[in-house]
């Protein structure tokens, strides 16, 4: 069984009113998996889903074997899942390395691990090292959403779902996020990538699903989405 | 800073132990209330300052911890530090079935269901006339035989330094990053792994606690317990003291509790108008510095310092 499987899932804000529709999406262990569609697909939803922030009202998901029907998001990140949402979300009156500890709690009682994840955060980002003592709401935009997924990172989990790491940044930063991104699947993180930069979510997953008005409009491996690649856009543009 | 954080409140207690023999029995008395109002402050500020639901409801769960003390005390003879506890059992209990109720509610909403709960609260006391004496005030027994300011002092000081070194304790452990990641961004708080449900309910049940057990010693101190306490004017004074001293900060409830009893104190004789004074207080505070005379303090100390000639280390 994958890593993740979602099995014929529909859910929504409000009861009746369903935004994903009969969606089955498997992501396997070890992959990068990229998500596309045009606005409005409910890719984001999609992510808010897998990570109980939406219970869903039909269908199942499934992650290591094990349904996650009603968990809260605590649990799911307790299984091993991380989630970095769209934009920015760190805590702007605690310093960076406080964001960070927020980050490490999950494994409160062992305190060898937190020191560690700590050491490879500052490792990977020294801009976040140099930085640790100041206030969160003081960093740049780019160094900002720097610090959103480090402290994502620091649990280390065995599935992190990222919602549009490119909104808003500076290109330099944007592809150190792609960079980082695929790093972390070399070390073994699977990922499930959302994004409305449709190239650089073919040029980085090895399989891909295309979402269109709540269901999957398309799936398959990356070359296959690259031969097709201006009909996707065109398609995605227009929203048909 | 473990063993700082040990030493301070003995060195506190040291060194504001001799003040009543200058001050004699009313001075004494005022800063028993003081005391007071610093537990009530501080531990408002634990759910409003530090987890950012702004409960109106801190003045009922003090009467609540008080009555349930008195009316203990009073009806099946237990002891009195015995009742005390029991009420700041209920009151945490209270506020444990507040805080579900309000789970989902946020800024506006939130203050008017509490404070829907503390005016039904009060109404109850008054209704309730044949347990509680209702506005005629419900006399209860004292802790000490005396009803002298004189050793309470010693009561009140000792327990303001407890409480403040349990809350300093909680402000700065994990428990007190999570209060501060809800009440910055519930949603990015859920996503780092924070059990929201669970860290808002127990921010509601300690700070209610923490009320309970102060209304109560404050009950059998005073002698005389009455709905009037349950008043919002009271729960007023407890956010201009948190305000004016500062919001968010540890220190600032402290520094605001003591400087607004007293101040209110040396403006007794002109009643009411006081709170018209201190509204304008806070309105200034607000415009200068939102984080009360604290936050003016860490903008000026820093200019005095420079001014003056600097040490070499």
């Amino acid at each position: 069984m994958p890593l993740l499987s979602i099995q014929n899932m529909s859910c929504g804000y409000f009861e009746g009113i369903d935004i994903l529709r009969n969606v089955s999406i498997d992501v396997d262990q070890g992959s990068f998996t990229g998500i596309i569609g045009p606005n409005g697909a409910g890719k984001s939803t999609l992510l808010k889903a897998i990570f109980g922030f939406l219970h869903h009202s039909e269908g199942k998901i499934f992650f290591m074997e094990k349904e996650t029907r009603r968990l809260s998001p605590f649990q799911i990140k307790k299984l091993g899942i991380s989630y970095i949402p769209q934009g920015i979300n760190n805590f702007p009156h605690m310093t960076v390395r406080e964001n960070l500890l927020l980050g490490a709690w999950t494994f409160k009682r062992e305190k060898d691990r937190i020191k560690k994840g700590l050491e490879t955060v500052y490792d990977i980002f020294p801009v976040i090292f140099s930085k640790r003592n100041h206030k969160a709401e003081f960093l740049s935009g780019g160094e900002a959403k720097i610090l959103s997924i480090a402290k994502e990172m620091i649990s280390s989990p065995s599935l992190l779902l990222v919602d549009e790491p490119s909104a808003g940044l500076a290109p330099k930063i944007v592809s150190y996020v792609y960079e980082f991104l695929r790093r972390s699947r070399d070390e073994g993180i699977t990922i499930l990538l959302v994004d409305q930069n449709i190239n650089q979510a073919i040029e980085n997953s090895e399989y891909l699903y295309m979402l269109e008005m709540g269901s999957v409009a398309m799936e398959g491996g990356a070359q296959m989405f690259k031969e097709n690649l201006r009909d996707i856009i065109r398609d995605s543009l227009i929203g048909t | 800073m473990g063993k700082k954080a040990f030493l301070f409140p003995i060195v506190a207690y040291a060194v504001l132990a001799p003040l009543p023999f200058w001050l004699g029995e009313y001075y004494t008395h005022v800063l028993n209330m003081c005391f007071y109002y610093v537990i009530m402050a501080a531990s408002w500020n634990l759910i409003a300052g530090y987890t950012g639901q702004f409960s109106l409801a801190h003045h009922a769960f003090a009467a609540m911890g008080g009555y349930t003390s008195a009316l203990l005390v009073i009806h099946y003879q237990i002891p009195i530090l015995l009742g005390i506890p029991c009420g700041g059992i209920l009151a945490g209990a209270f506020g444990y079935f507040l805080g579900t109720l309000c789970l989902r509610m946020r800024a506006i909403y939130l203050g008017l269901s509490t404070w829907a709960f503390s005016e039904s609260f009060r109404i109850t006391l008054s209704m309730a006339y044949k347990l509680t004496r209702g506005d005629l005030g419900l006399s209860t027994p004292r802790l000490l035989e005396t009803a002298l300011a004189f050793p309470y002092y010693y009561i009140f000081l000792l327990l303001a330094l407890v409480c403040l070194f349990i809350m300093y304790k909680i402000v700065h452990s994990r428990v007190g990053y999570y209060m501060r990641s809800i009440r910055d961004d519930e949603e990015a708080a859920l996503t780092m792994g924070v059990d929201t449900v669970k860290w808002k309910r127990f921010v509601f049940v300690t700070s209610s606690f923490f009320a309970g057990i102060a209304g109560g010693f404050y009950a059998h101190y005073i002698g005389l317990l009455s709905p009037v306490s349950v008043d919002f004017n009271e729960m007023a004074i407890l956010l201009i003291m948190v305000i004016t001293g500062g919001l968010r900060t540890f220190v600032g409830p402290i520094i605001g509790a003591v400087s607004i009893e007293l101040l209110s104190e040396f403006l007794r004789e002109y009643g009411e108008i006081r709170m018209v004074l201190f509204a304008f207080l806070v309105i200034i505070i607000m415009r200068v510095n939102r984080e009360g005379i604290v936050g003016i303090g860490k903008v000026i100390l820093p200019k005095i310092k420079s001014v003056l000639p600097s040490r070499q280390l």
